[in-house]
Parts: C-alpha cells; structure tokens; sequence
C-alpha cells in the first residue's frame, strides 16, 4: 500500500451542495477499490494563476489516501470524464503529513512560523 | 610624470580597496536557508516559502543567488513545478 496525495480543481460555478456530491462520489470509488481516505480538505475557491478552461477561481479539494495503483487509476479514469471538474494531480508521497494544512484561513501559528523563518 | 604615476597607482589601490570593503560590508549569505536544523519543509502546497524563489515572472530563481544547497534546489524546483501546475503559482 502506498500513500498518495490528491487534489481536485472543481468548477467556480459549481454550487455547495453539487460540491458536496463530487466528493462523496470519489470517497466512494476510492474506498469500492481497495483503498482508505484518511483525511479532506477543503482549501475553498481560490483564484487560479492562469486561466484553466476559461475559469479564472476554482474550488480546491484534497484527499489524503491509503491504496494501491488500481485505486488511483480507478479515479483518474471517472474524473476524465467528469465535467465539474477542472483538472487533478496526484502524488505519491513516503510519509503523509495530516496535521499541517497550508491552507487553513483561521490558522496563525503558520502565519508565526513563516514570518520567523 | 613620475608624480602622476605615483598618484594613479595610489588611486587604483584605494579603488580596489574600497571595493574589498564593501565585499566584507555585503557579504553574501553562505548558509543554505532551507537546510539544517528547524529549516522550513519544502513542499507543493506551501506557495509562500515557494514565493520567495521564484522571480516576478514566475521563473525559478538560479541557486547562485538564493545559495540553496543542490538537493535542496532539486526538491524545490520539482515543488514548484508541481504547484505550477494546480495553478497555485
């Protein structure tokens, strides 16, 4: 089993309650095909650097996961499809990190860190 | 004629000596700022460490100027070129 990062990039004119059926659709698929969602987050819309499909804002959603490859190309395969969403990325990482999240508005102490450093 | 030899040498050497101490005054940083203790964790999702070593145009900054260490530059460029592509940059 390997640990992957995963991230979505959903529409900005999806609305909150479609979003919400975007991602319990892909925690479904990933835990039908072996695999353990171990953490989301929801970093919000944010605006995009460039223009993706003509979209200026995208709403971002990262999964955290548990699973093998099949898992993973299980995903890739319905978000192809998938019109809601804009594109994705995926990482396999060797150790996952589920304390630190970058994008967390409320939270200062990374704010602290960063001045610091 | 031999007056003035004198002096331009003396003003070549004070030039030069000017610009030795002002080597010493701005010395450049030889520590690399994202290795040892309590360095900051490179990664795709931490866009403001990212900022800093990336140029106004969005290129990735040579590690002559920002003296990062070689590994570190790789996983940094690798970074930001996973950030690069979610748009976050």
């Amino acid at each position: 089993m390997n640990f992957y990062e995963h991230t979505i990039i959903a529409r900005q004119d999806v609305s909150p309650a479609q979003l919400k059926q975007v991602e319990e659709k892909y925690k479904k698929i990933i835990e039908n095909n072996d695999g353990n969602l171990l953490k989301t987050e929801k970093w919000g819309l944010m605006n995009l650097s460039y223009l993706i499909k003509k979209n200026k804002k995208g709403n971002f959603i990262h999964f955290k996961i548990e699973g093998n490859g099949k898992t993973i190309s299980e995903l890739e395969k319905s978000e192809k499809i998938d019109k809601n969403l804009l594109k994705y990325l995926t990482i396999r990482v060797k150790k996952i990190d589920l304390e630190t999240n970058y994008f967390e508005k409320n939270n200062d102490d990374n704010k602290n860190k960063e001045l610091e450093n | 004629m031999k007056n003035k030899k004198i002096k331009k040498k003396n003003s070549k050497n004070n030039f030069s000596k000017l610009s030795i101490f002002q080597n010493q005054k701005f010395k450049f940083k030889k520590k690399c700022p994202l290795s040892g203790k309590g360095a900051p964790k490179i990664d795709y999702k931490n866009i403001r460490l990212l900022r800093k070593y990336v140029s106004e145009n969005g290129k990735i900054l040579p590690s002559r100027i920002t003296s990062v260490s070689f590994k570190k530059q790789r996983e940094l460029s690798l970074s930001i070129k996973r950030a690069r592509n979610l748009a976050l940059i």
